[in-house]
């Protein structure tokens, strides 16, 4: 990339970055004004407690659910596609590939009263990147130091390339947690009573049980939330999830299951939605020992199975079939590859066949015990057993079969959902890298590490998406997984309550919600 | 009489082994089961490496008995340490839901006495007749029928049809007794249907090998009323026997409630030992463990005493 490239980079990003502010400071004042009403505490049913809301130590996606209301990140990004967003961060550039600039926002205050500036974003990076119990050090590992330029003004400088950073900034290590809450704490664990700057501030949780958040009357936003509060709701079991939001005991359920719009759409007195997310429903491959090291036998798995069929018994027909990791609607897919695999009974004998195994095969596989679980990959063992393949499956508790196939490398196959990540090359990072928990065979593929570098290198999003469109078109061919669709976002609401958007992300935001009352 | 404080003190000496038998046991197998805590805690992100320093973070790279001593240590001096998974204390925990879970058994076993007991008493004094057939065969039912089902078409039918219950949730009992007995009503019901079923079956059973013994064909013979020797000799024969029925059915109610408080999204220590015995929380698990151990010795104890109370022989056996 030439240095004129980079000018032109820093003039669009600094030209975007400048619209978005205008738009989101714009907001408030036009699209939702007109009809947005202020107060009300919305109910929430979420299926799973928090890991933490330190986001340093929380650990899953579903942690997002409440994240969001608590904390401002650094960068923010459009639920439905992902583009970027100012947020504490009014803008950022690229000086050099290595060197990414911040301008913060001014006279942003903490829930606890103290200031939002550079030196707490430094003190923040640097907890996420060092701190013993810090779950996020792999976001950070292309970042170097960071440097405090001014109050407003901090530097990133990378080890490496990584033009993703700005996405990954919109994430766990994106999110500014007060210093003075995290020195104030015994040990300095905040698990359970973190600070930020968010729509929110946070009230009592029990766990397993509720959440609870109140409006924070001094957002730097202003007019902003429209909720008075949101009192979050754990319940474990999906279909009761949904029966609250019907007796009307819920305003809004999330992270919902196809099965469960199905279920809804019978009852007159809810809305449920499904919209695309970047959950993948796939089965993870060990091809760095027989019989999945043979390509041939990888890509006969992928011919084997009829996408269609799945998607319609697993997703209730409301996922995407696909044969890439990544949804139609995301920035970096190529829609071309999510066809790769037709279905092929045929083809997929006569590539076994020619992989030495004629009679077909048989392979260990492991994947989870839930019944929905059970349900498709019981689609995925008869269609396999067309083509000659025999699945000696062991379904275990998902955390058991993470162990016995992730840490204890047994069997060749996992057949699990993959969790979602801002930016496509944490994906790709995580599934297929060589230290990659999700990848037991230790093994990078010749080419691999060169075109996931590349979506690094390239800075500006057309190059990037062609980088990732190449890297998608590697691992599609290569068969590195089987993929099997890729997952709707589902929730259940109340008439009532509006603006309330399944992001691409699957990670919901609040600050804009409102109730009709 | 005398007999008795020998017995709680029997009772109470039993208490300390039968607890460090039991959370041994529950900590053994939770090992014995295939994962790692480790690997939850290090979640969605997870890196080998990662996994490997949460191992040694939180001592879960140490030898079983040692784990499970440190555990007991703390334990002993009151302290049942922190939730793998959220870092709540555990005591926190355990009595933000026992409350719950203690009140849907009570409320089931009083439906289920208030019911069960006079369903069985029914047919053991009309043995052959219609009534008797009825109760048995609805008792078999009530065996049959699963829990989690009837719940299900509980809520459908009177919270979701009739607006007459909450479908979800529980309140507390001291600040709002009303709505938790309210919330408490249609899985307490669900659950109390077996009990019912149990109890029916095993009172018509003890009551009609009462009422054809030798001793109540005298009294028969001696002319008192039918309802005196049912009331005076008949049910207090029944009373040990429902005593300790009753005694049984607590521990079945409290395993009862792992399911019920899933389909009615009650914060209750059932779903609490449950969750964290699948995520391997075993901290949280020992801790629970420890509490339901006592509240079954101390029933368990009650039954005794009260048994004892009503037949002075049990004192001394």
């Amino acid at each position: 990339m030439t240095k004129k490239d980079m000018n032109m980079i820093d003039r669009r990003d600094v030209m975007k970055g400048t619209a978005a502010v205008a738009g989101a400071l714009l907001m408030p004042a036009t699209g939702w004004a007109q009809a947005a009403k202020r107060g009300g505490t919305l109910r929430v049913a979420i299926p799973y407690n928090p890991g933490a809301i330190d986001p340093m130590t929380g650990r899953n996606l579903t942690d997002f659910d409440t994240l969001y209301a608590i904390f401002d990140g650094l960068i923010d990004f459009d639920p439905k596609t992902l583009d970027l967003k100012p947020c504490l961060a009014k803008s950022w550039k690229f000086s050099d590939p290595k060197t990414l600039v911040l301008e913060l926002v001014d006279g942003v205050k903490f829930h606890d009263g103290t200031a939002f500036d550079s030196e707490v974003v430094k003190f923040n990076l640097d907890r996420y990147k060092s701190d013993p119990r810090s779950n996020v050090k792999a976001d950070l590992s292309t970042l170097d130091s960071v440097e405090v330029n001014s109050p407003t003004q901090v530097t990133l400088k990378l080890n490496r390339p990584n033009a993703g950073m700005p996405n990954i900034l919109t994430n766990r290590v994106g999110l500014m947690v007060s210093p003075k809450s995290i020195k104030d704490a015994p040990g300095g664990n905040i698990d359970r009573t973190a600070i930020g700057t968010g729509p929110f501030k946070f009230v009592s949780w029990q766990d397993n049980d509720a959440l609870s958040v109140v409006r924070n009357q001094d957002y730097w936003r202003k007019g902003l939330p429209y909720l008075d509060g949101i009192n979050f709701k754990i319940i474990n079991e999906l279909n009761t999830a949904v029966r609250a939001v019907v007796a009307g005991e819920a305003d809004l359920a999330i992270n919902l299951q196809p099965a469960q719009k199905a279920v809804a759409d019978r009852s007159p007195s809810v809305i449920a939605t499904a919209s695309p997310s970047l959950v993948l429903f796939g089965a993870f491959l060990n091809y760095g020992k027989p019989p999945l090291d043979n390509l041939k036998v990888r890509q006969a798995l992928n011919h084997a199975i009829n996408r269609d069929e799945i998607n319609k018994i697993s997703a209730v027909g409301l996922g995407q079939p696909s044969s890439a990791i990544l949804p139609k609607e995301h920035w970096a897919c190529d829609a071309a590859n999510q066809n790769f695999y037709k279905y092929d009974p045929e083809k997929a004998k006569r590539l076994l066949a020619e992989a030495g195994h004629p009679n077909g095969l048989e392979i260990e596989t492991y994947g989870w015990a839930d019944q929905l679980a059970m349900q498709r990959q019981e689609v995925i063992i008869s269609q396999l057993a067309k083509v000659g393949v025999k699945i000696k499956l062991t379904p275990l508790a998902p955390q058991q079969a993470v162990q016995a196939y992730m840490v204890e490398k047994k069997g060749s196959m996992f057949i699990s959902p993959s969790s979602a990540y801002p930016d496509p090359s944490q994906l790709y990072e995580a599934l297929f890298g060589k230290t990659a928990l999700r990848n037991p065979s230790g093994i990078e593929l010749p080419g691999f590490r060169e075109l996931l570098d590349a979506t690094m290198e390239a800075q500006e999003q057309d190059k990037r998406k062609a980088a990732f469109v190449k890297l998608q078109q590697f691992v599609t061919e290569q068969a590195l997984q089987l993929v099997q669709y890729i997952s709707p976002a589902v929730s259940v609401h109340s008439p009532k309550v509006k603006n309330h958007v399944d992001s691409l992300l699957s990670v919901p935001k609040f600050t804009e919600t409102w109730i009709d009352a | 009489m005398s007999r008795l404080p020998a017995l709680i003190g029997r009772r109470l000496w039993q208490l300390l082994p039968i607890i460090i038998f039991a959370t041994f046991v529950v900590f053994s197998l939770l090992q014995l089961v295939p994962g790692d805590p480790a690997v939850t805690l290090a979640g969605d992100y997870a890196s080998k490496e990662r996994i490997e320093e949460i191992r040694k973070l939180y001592g879960l790279d140490q030898p079983l008995i040692v784990q499970y001593g440190v555990w007991l240590l703390h334990a002993v001096k009151g302290d049942l340490g922190k939730s793998l998974l959220s870092s709540a204390p555990v005591i926190e925990l355990i009595a933000q839901r026992l409350p719950n879970t203690i009140l849907i058994a009570t409320y089931s076993l009083i439906i289920a006495t208030l019911i069960g007991v006079p369903l069985g008493v029914l047919a053991a004094t009309r043995v052959g007749s219609r009534i008797d057939t009825l109760v048995t065969s609805v008792a078999s039912l009530g065996v049959a029928l699963p829990s989690f089902w009837l719940a299900i078409i509980l809520v459908a039918n009177l919270s979701l049809g009739l607006h007459l219950f909450p479908a979800t949730g529980a309140k507390p009992l001291l600040v709002d007794p009303k709505g938790a007995l309210l919330s408490a009503t249609l899985p307490a019901v669900a659950l109390a249907v077996g009990v019912i079923a149990e109890l029916a079956r095993q009172v018509r059973s003890a009551l009609i090998e009462v009422l054809s013994s030798q001793h109540y064909r005298t009294l028969r013979a001696k002319g008192l009323s039918p309802m005196s020797m049912l009331w005076k000799h008949g049910l207090r024969n029944v009373s040990v026997t429902l005593l300790t029925l009753l005694g049984l059915q607590v521990n079945r109610l409290f395993s009862g409630a792992v399911v019920i408080e899933a389909v009615f999204a009650i914060p209750g220590a059932g779903s609490l030992v449950a969750y964290s015995a699948i995520n391997k929380d075993f901290p949280v698990v020992q801790g629970v463990v420890l509490v339901l151990v006592v509240i079954v010795i101390a029933v368990n104890l009650a039954v005794d005493i009260f048994n004892a109370l009503l037949d002075p022989r049990a004192a001394s056996s």
